[in-house]
This record gives C-alpha cells, sequence and structure tokens, in this order.
C-alpha cells in the first residue's frame, strides 16, 4: 500500500492542477480576511458593520477563513480520481493495480494526506495575514485564545477530508464536469439553503460537518448560531460520506470494464 | 505463453468477441490480424483484466491478470497511445509506474532510452506527436522488463524510421525468448515482423497457423501480363518447357516455380512482349483482403444486426 501511495502523491505533484486549487484557496481565504479587515469595526450608516477586531467573533471569523478554500479540496479529490478516466491513465493504473478496490484505497489515503498538507499551507498562509493585521489593528494577537488551535487544527483536518469525500464521489460518478457540477452545486447551493431553511438537516450534510470540525457554526463566525455536531460528529460524518461513496464505487462503476 | 480459450465477449447485443481460442508462444512474434472492428482490442483487454470477458479463459502463463503476482514484471501492455496526462512529463509518467511497480525508478530513463525518447525526458506530454506517444507506450511496456508484451496497433502514427525501430525492437524481444502479442490491421506490418498469425473476423479466428505456410501457400509467384491470349499461350508454353507451373487466366499468367529473369528470357524466345511483370500477391494478403472486403462489402448473410443492414442498405 506504501508503493501505490507514493506513486498517487507522484501523480498529484507531476501535474500542476494542485497549484492551482492551492492559489485559489488561498486566495478565497486571502478574501475572507480582507473583508474582515476592512470592515471590521468600521461604521456604515451609523451602525458597526462587523464587531472590531477586539471581538472573540470577528478573531475567530479571520482564522476560519482560512476553511472557505475546502471545496477546492473537494474538486482536487473528485479530479484525482475522474481525471484517470478522462485522460485513460486509469488503464495504466489498473495494469498495475489490478486489483481495483486497492488502488482506489491507496487514492483515498493519498488525497486525505496531501488535504491534510494543502490545510496546512492554507493556515499558515492565514496565520501570516491575519497575525499581523490583528496586532496593528489592536486585536488579539494570542494564537491560543477563542478556539483558534479548533479552528485551524479542524481546517487542516476538513481539508484533508474533504478531499477523501471528492475522491469517493469522483470514483462513483467518474465524469468529471458532472462529479464537479454535483460537488460545487451541492455545497454552494442545496446545502446552502437548507443549512438556513432546515438547520437542523443541514448539520448532517458535509459543509455542515465542515462547519462542525472548525467550530465556525455561525454567519460570520459567531458562535451558537446554528445547529452544530460536535467536532468529533462532524469527522466521522465526513469520514462516512467519502468512504460510503467510495464503497458503492468500489462495487459499482469501478468494476466496470475499461474499453 | 499467452492462451485464450472460447473467449466470448457480449456488449449488449453486439457479440465483440464470439468464441475466440489461440495461443501466443515463446521466443515468437505472434500477429494479431484482423480488420478494424474484429475484436482485436476487446480481446487484448480481456488479457489484461481490463474487460471482463462474457465467459470463456484468457491466461498469461497458466493464470488470469489479476491473479499475477507482480503483473508489471511479468506482462508488458502498450495499449492505444492516448493513456497519458497532458500536463505529465514523459519521465513522471513512467516513474509512477515505477513506484506503484516497486521497481528502481532509474528503470524510467533505461526505458526512455530504449524507446527513443530520452531527449523529450522532462517534456509534457501535450507537446509530444502520435509517434511519441506510441514510443512512450512502449516505454512503458517493457518497464518491467517483461518476459510477455501484448501490444495493441503498436506502429499506429510511426514514421517509417520508427516502424523499422520497432520491428527490430520485436525480433530482439522474441530472440530473448519474450513471447509477443502484437496486433494490427495493416497486414505489411505483420507480414514483416511475426512468425506466426492469428486472423481474426468478426470476433472469430479465421486462420492461425505460422506465417511461412500462409506467405508459401495459394498463390505468390509471379503476375505475367502479354498483348493478348496468343501471346499468353505462347509464353506459357516456353515457361512450362523451362519448369515453372503456369496458369493461363487470359492475357495474364500466374507463374511458379521461376524466377523473373527466366519469364524474360521466356518471353524474349517466344517473341513476346510483356506488359506487366509483378509479385503476386501473397496467400496472407489474399486471405486478409477477402476478409476486409467482405466486411466493407456487407455481403455477409450474418449482418442480421440492423445497424449493418442499414449502413448496407444506404
Amino acid at each position: 500500500m506504501t508503493r501505490l501511495i507514493r506513486a498517487e502523491l507522484l501523480k498529484i505533484r507531476s501535474t500542476r492542477m494542485w497549484l492551482g486549487m492551492l492559489a485559489l484557496s488561498l486566495g478565497f481565504a486571502l478574501l475572507g480576511l480582507g473583508f474582515y479587515i476592512a470592515l471590521a469595526g468600521a461604521e456604515m450608516n451609523g451602525e458597526s458593520a462587523l464587531p472590531p477586531v477586539t471581538d472573540p467573533a470577528t478573531v475567530r471569523g479571520m482564522y476560519a477563513s482560512a476553511s472557505a478554500g475546502t471545496l477546492f479540496m473537494m474538486i482536487l479529490g473528485i479530479i484525482g480520481i475522474t481525471g484517470e478516466y478522462r485522460f485513460q491513465t486509469i488503464t495504466q493504473a489498473f495494469l498495475v493495480t489490478p486489483r481495483r478496490y486497492r488502488l482506489l484505497a491507496a487514492k483515498l489515503l493519498s488525497y486525505f494526506l496531501f488535504g491534510l498538507a494543502f490545510g496546512v499551507a492554507t493556515v499558515l498562509f492565514t496565520v501570516a495575514v491575519a497575525w499581523p493585521a490583528l496586532a496593528i489593528k489592536g486585536g488579539s494577537t494570542s494564537l491560543l485564545d477563542h478556539d483558534i488551535p479548533m479552528i485551524l487544527g479542524g481546517t487542516v483536518l476538513a481539508m484533508g477530508l474533504y478531499a477523501l469525500v471528492g475522491l469517493g464521489l469522483g470514483a462513483l460518478v467518474r465524469n468529471q464536469v458532472a462529479a464537479i457540477i454535483i460537488a460545487v452545486g451541492w455545497v454552494q447551493l442545496v446545502e446552502a439553503i437548507v443549512t438556513v431553511a432546515l438547520p437542523e438537516v443541514g448539520q448532517w450534510l458535509p459543509a455542515g460537518a465542515v462547519r462542525a470540525i472548525t467550530r465556525t457554526t455561525g454567519r460570520f463566525g459567531g458562535m451558537g448560531e446554528l445547529d452544530t455536531l460536535p467536532a468529533w460528529g462532524g469527522t466521522l460524518l465526513l469520514l462516512a460520506y467519502g468512504l460510503a461513496f467510495a464503497a458503492i464505487a468500489a462495487f459499482t462503476t469501478t468494476r466496470r470494464d475499461i474499453t | 505463453m499467452i492462451l485464450v480459450e472460447e473467449l466470448v465477449k457480449h456488449f449488449g447485443a453486439v457479440r465483440a468477441v464470439d468464441g475466440l481460442s489461440f495461443a501466443a508462444r515463446p521466443g515468437q512474434v505472434t500477429g494479431f490480424l484482423g480488420p478494424n472492428g474484429a475484436g482485436k482490442t476487446t480481446t487484448l483487454r480481456m488479457l489484461l483484466g481490463l474487460v471482463e470477458p462474457t465467459s470463456g479463459r484468457a491466461l498469461i502463463d497458466g493464470r488470469r491478470y489479476a491473479d499475477l503476482d507482480n503483473p508489471v514484471e511479468r506482462v508488458g501492455a502498450a495499449l492505444e497511445a492516448t493513456g497519458f496526462h497532458p500536463g505529465r512529463t514523459a519521465r513522471d509518467h513512467l516513474r509512477v509506474t515505477c513506484l506503484a511497480a516497486e521497481l528502481p525508478t532509474g528503470r524510467a530513463d533505461e526505458a526512455l532510452e530504449l524507446a527513443g525518447l530520452a531527449d523529450a525526458a522532462d517534456r509534457r506530454v501535450v507537446g509530444f506527436s502520435l509517434g511519441m506517444r506510441q514510443r512512450l507506450a512502449l516505454a512503458a511496456a517493457v518497464l518491467g522488463q517483461p518476459p510477455v508484451l501484448i501490444l495493441d496497433e503498436p506502429a499506429n502514427g510511426l514514421d517509417p524510421a520508427g516502424i523499422h525501430w520497432l520491428r527490430g525492437f520485436l525480433r530482439h524481444l522474441a530472440g530473448l525468448g519474450c513471447t509477443v502479442l502484437v496486433s494490427s490491421h495493416v497486414l505489411a506490418e505483420v507480414e514483416q515482423t511475426a512468425d506466426h498469425v492469428v486472423i481474426v473476423a468478426r470476433g472469430r479466428v479465421v486462420r492461425d497457423a505460422p506465417l511461412a505456410e500462409l506467405v508459401g501457400e495459394n498463390g505468390g509467384g509471379l503476375l505475367v501480363g502479354t498483348e493478348g491470349p496468343d501471346d499468353a499461350a505462347g509464353l506459357a508454353a516456353a515457361l512450362e518447357r523451362a519448369g515453372a507451373t503456369v496458369r493461363v487466366e487470359g492475357e495474364r499468367l500466374r507463374v511458379s516455380g521461376v524466377a523473373a529473369a527466366e519469364v524474360g528470357r521466356a518471353a524474349l524466345a517466344a517473341g513476346a512482349v510483356l506488359t506487366e511483370l509483378s509479385a503476386g500477391r501473397s496467400g496472407l494478403e489474399k486471405i486478409f483482403l477477402e476478409l476486409t472486403m467482405a466486411e466493407l462489402g456487407g455481403t455477409d448473410p450474418a449482418a442480421g444486426d440492423p445497424a449493418v443492414s442499414t449502413e448496407a442498405a444506404s
């Protein structure tokens, strides 16, 4: 299994797709950070647009910007398997590893690991921007208060798990465009609506699980606004989604003839 | 040793492979010949565990591909030259397989060298020509130095120099004792490389024989054209006196048993003008053409499949 994981990690590193996804992930984190830096404590029509940087909710929200890019890690996971079908590299992959479930298992593990690394990069970047900004604006410069270790660690974990969910989904759907549309449509549209309309259901969906893991339970990172599972519950939930997709795929789509 | 027994594959109503049996032996290049759509690729993919047979067996050294321990070191395969990520370099493409099959990564460079791609090792595949992709597919096939090679139309897209190189390469591998199974729809390719030929059409084996036997039988010889039936008769008599076997077909003669020079001398002696003197079609080419024409003409009575009848009607 180690050799298959090393091969999978080389597959990821040897094309430039991951760089693009990382750039998008960092870009979205930066967008969120910019939003907080610009608006925290600023007056808009006589009212404060966002609580000032001295408010723990704002501090949490700033660090939680790191988790904005989880979707891109899911897309990378989707491409990790659908790209093999698209470019027919799946033929060589199955020739090397004819027991196809083993390849799938190696991919799940590899993308989880890569997602963690991707998460660490995003978190380091976020801290590198948020910490000086908070220091300059007079906010908290502690990285240990306000659940920040939970938020940052959770983001790293969520990236790994989202990659795994993407991989499972991609294995099941096989068609790259279809899988990405399903993932983006689901997370951005369906879940966005369900989360607001039926939060008690929303907490059981992938994006709800990310909220649970990263402790970003409210709109702008404020606590206690939406129904949310405990962090371990969110972790298990994402793991279950990814493994369930992959397991179904292993017995269905992965077994199909490669013609 | 490759062994295919009563192999059948149906795709819906289409019988792509319909009870196919043959063997490919070590130390030989076995040509797997047939018109497009004869079921060659499907058969090779069943051998490689990529397509599940409807029934029958496809074995390599007595085992199914999926049951081989380290398949990359047992069987090398080059299927169509499309299985590359355009953004990955040739070397990385091979290194992925090296890592997954636990081969030393240095094998990637050796294989590239062997396939004549050493200079392109660090280029992304997106810029590769079809010929270069074929070479890369061959490099991937020999990565694990396997004793069995399965190649699907490896000469597609190769330039004449590349085809010459490929022939030498396959002969060299067979000389080392490898079992080489190479499919093609181009006759000339197989005729110059193979020791043994398996001809398939419509998912069935039509002929399975040593190349020499196919080339030698019913045909070959020389085609001789003359200016009229009288000249033809005179020349035929002269040639028979010279020890040739002659069949008269109107103004033309089919001559075997003598060299072209002998025909020239006989023509001079008989005072006949030659309008044509060429090598007759070999038995292999005949068989192959007949099959291909049947396929194109749709004259086969078994063409009950609606897609085929529509085509024939239009």
